[in-house]
C-alpha cells in the first residue's frame, strides 16, 4: 500500500481530505480526525482554507418565505419544509414530480367540506369524451345524460 | 395505558377465529395528511412539533373510533415497548426512532394514527384477510372526521400536500400482506416481483422497506399517489392481488402434485421441528410457520388452526418475545423462550395429512 497521507497540522495519518479549486488553481489539504474536528487550530492557512470552503458553498436559489426552507435543503433531504413550500418550489419540482409520479394533476379526494375540484375537472374531461363517443354511436339516451352531467359540473366549477 | 395491554388484548390479526384467510394475511390503507400553516415534522422546531402533537392528539381522541384508545408518546416509552409497536406494524421504525412522535391506536388495534412521523398525520387502517373496500371505507371516514376538525393542507392541483413528493396527491398507500410459499417453492417469485414493479407496485418484506421476506411473506403496495383517483389506485392493487392469489394457488397445487409424499413430508417435518425444538431463531420459526400456514390453507391441517400460526408469527418476533417475558433477553434466551411458546401452542395440533384443497 502507498504511504498514507499525513495531517497538514500534526503529521498523524490523515483521514479527512479537502480540495479547493479557485479559478482553476487546485489546493489540497489533509487532516487527521482530531485536527479536522478542531478546525485545524493554530494554523492560519487551514483557517483560510476552511473560510474559503465555506465561502464557495452555493447560496440558495429559492427560499420559502413561510418556513425558511431552501432548495439546498431539499437536495439534501429530499423532503420539503412546509405545505407552502409546494407553491414556492412548484416549478423546480415539476420535473421531479413527472419522474416519481408520472402526473402533475391531483384527481382524487379533497378534505371534508371542500369541493373536490381536481376530481370534478377529471370527471368533466372524461364525461366530454364519453359524450362525443355516445353521439358518434347514436346512443342519444346516454348522450343526454352525459350532456346534463357536463353542464352540471361546468356550473359547479364556474361558481367556485 | 401500556404496551402490555396491546399484547394482552385480543385483536383480529392474532386471535379472531375466522378473520384469517389463505394467501392474504392482511389489508392495509395509509393516508398521509398535514396541518395547514405548520412546518412538516422533519423541519419543524421542537416547540412546533409539540403544538402539532397536542392539536392532533386532542382532535383524534374526540373521535368515536378512538374512544378509550391507546395514546403513546414515543419519548415516554422504553425501547422494548417501541419495538413491539413496530413489530405489530402499529407504528413505523421512523416514528419509533424519534422522540417527538406519538401514536393513537384504537382499542381493537384496527386503526392507528401516527403523529409527527414524516408527515403530521399518518392514518392507518388494517384488517385481517383481504378486505380492500372495507378497509378503505374506514380510512375514508376517519379522514373526513379528522378533516372536519383540523385544517388539512391541500391544493387543487397537487392534492394533499406531504413532506415527500412520493406521497403528494392522494397521500394513499394501499397494501396487501401476502404469503407466497407456492411461488417461492416453484422458483417464480423473482419473475412475479419484476412484473409487479414494472407495473408500478412495490414489493417489500414482512417489516416493510428494506426488510427480508421472512416466512415467504411479502407486502405489495402502490407507488404512484398523484394523478390517479383513490378508486383507480385501489382497483389497480386489487386486480394484481387477485392475479397473485390465483397464481399462488396454481403454484401450490402444482408443487403438491409434483412432490406428492415429499410435499407432505416437508410440512410434517416443520411441524415436528417446531413441536420439539428447544431453541428457535426468529428466521427459522418464521420459515417453519410458513409451512404450517400452507398446511392449513391446503387442508393438510385444520383451517381453524390458521389463526394460531398467524399469532405465533407475530408473537415470535424478538421484541414480542422479550415483552412477554417482561425483561430483555440475550439471543439464546429469546430463542429458548420462543421455542417454549411455539411448543406449547402446537402441543395439541393434529398430524399433517394429505392436501385436500
Amino acid at each position: 500500500m502507498a504511504n498514507p497521507l499525513k495531517c497538514s497540522v500534526c503529521d498523524a495519518v490523515a483521514t479527512v481530505h479537502l480540495t479547493q479549486i479557485v479559478q482553476g488553481k487546485v489546493t489540497k489539504v489533509d487532516f487527521c480526525e482530531a485536527c479536522a474536528a478542531k478546525g485545524g487550530a493554530g494554523d492560519a492557512a487551514v483557517f483560510k482554507l476552511a473560510d474559503a470552503v465555506n465561502a464557495v458553498t452555493p447560496a440558495p436559489a429559492i427560499t420559502c418565505p413561510q418556513c425558511g426552507f431552501t432548495d439546498i435543503e431539499f437536495r439534501r433531504r429530499g423532503r420539503l419544509g412546509c405545505p407552502s413550500c409546494w407553491q414556492v418550489f412548484g416549478v423546480a419540482l415539476g420535473g421531479l414530480l413527472t419522474k416519481v409520479q408520472h402526473e402533475i394533476q391531483h384527481v382524487g379526494r379533497a378534505p371534508a367540506g371542500t369541493v373536490p375540484v381536481g376530481q370534478l375537472r377529471h370527471r368533466l374531461l372524461a364525461a366530454q369524451l364519453e359524450l362525443t363517443a355516445a353521439i358518434a354511436a347514436e346512443d342519444y339516451e346516454t348522450a343526454a345524460k352525459l350532456r346534463d352531467e357536463v353542464a352540471r359540473i361546468t356550473t359547479q366549477l364556474d361558481t367556485l | 395505558m401500556s404496551v402490555q395491554e396491546i399484547l394482552a388484548d385480543e385483536n383480529e390479526l392474532t386471535h379472531l377465529l375466522g378473520a384469517q384467510q389463505a394467501v392474504v394475511l392482511s389489508t392495509r390503507v395509509r393516508l398521509a395528511r398535514n396541518l395547514e400553516g405548520f412546518p412538516f415534522p422533519g423541519w419543524a422546531k421542537p416547540a412546533h412539533r409539540k403544538e402539532i402533537a397536542e392539536r392532533c392528539i386532542e382532535a383524534l381522541t374526540q373521535l368515536p373510533r378512538f374512544r378509550k384508545s391507546h395514546v403513546f408518546k414515543m419519548g415516554d416509552l422504553p425501547d422494548l415497548d417501541r419495538a413491539v409497536l413496530v413489530e405489530r406494524h402499529l407504528v413505523s421504525k421512523e416514528l419509533a426512532s424519534g422522540k417527538s412522535g406519538a401514536a393513537v391506536i384504537s382499542r381493537d388495534q384496527t386503526c392507528s394514527v401516527m403523529v409527527n412521523e414524516e408527515d403530521h398525520l399518518r392514518i392507518q387502517v388494517v384488517k385481517a384477510g383481504w378486505h380492500l373496500r372495507g378497509t378503505w371505507n374506514i380510512a375514508e371516514q376517519l379522514d373526513d372526521a379528522i378533516g372536519a376538525t383540523l385544517g388539512i393542507a391541500f391544493s387543487d392541483q397537487l392534492g394533499f400536500l406531504t413532506a415527500c413528493p412520493t406521497n403528494v396527491g392522494t397521500g394513499l398507500r394501499a397494501s396487501a400482506m401476502v404469503h407466497l410459499p407456492g411461488l417461492c417453492l416453484a422458483g417464480h417469485i423473482e419473475k412475479v416481483t419484476r412484473a409487479l414493479s414494472q407495473d408500478g407496485l412495490a414489493v417489500r418484506g414482512w417489516l416493510g422497506e428494506g426488510t427480508e421476506a421472512a416466512g415467504n411473506i411479502f407486502q405489495i403496495s402502490n407507488q404512484q399517489t398523484l394523478g390517479l383517483s383513490e378508486d383507480a389506485i385501489l382497483r389497480h392493487l386489487g386486480g394484481w392481488v387477485k392475479t397473485l392469489v390465483d397464481q399462488e394457488w396454481n403454484a401450490r397445487r402444482k408443487v403438491a402434485q409434483e412432490e406428492g409424499e415429499r410435499f407432505v413430508d416437508r410440512l410434517s417435518r416443520s411441524l415436528g421441528l417446531l413441536r420439539h425444538a428447544r431453541l428457535l431463531t426468529s428466521a427459522e420459526s418464521m420459515n417453519m410457520l410458513s409451512h404450517l400456514r400452507l398446511a392449513c390453507d391446503m387442508g393438510c391441517l385444520p383451517e381453524e388452526r390458521r389463526h394460531v400460526v398467524d399469532r405465533l408469527m407475530i408473537e415470535g418476533q424478538p421484541a414480542h418475545v422479550q415483552a412477554r417475558q417482561g425483561a430483555e433477553l440475550d439471543s439464546d434466551g429469546r430463542d429458548r423462550r420462543r421455542a417454549t411458546a411455539v411448543r406449547e401452542a402446537l402441543r395439541d395440533f393434529p398430524e399433517v395429512g394429505s392436501p385436500t384443497a
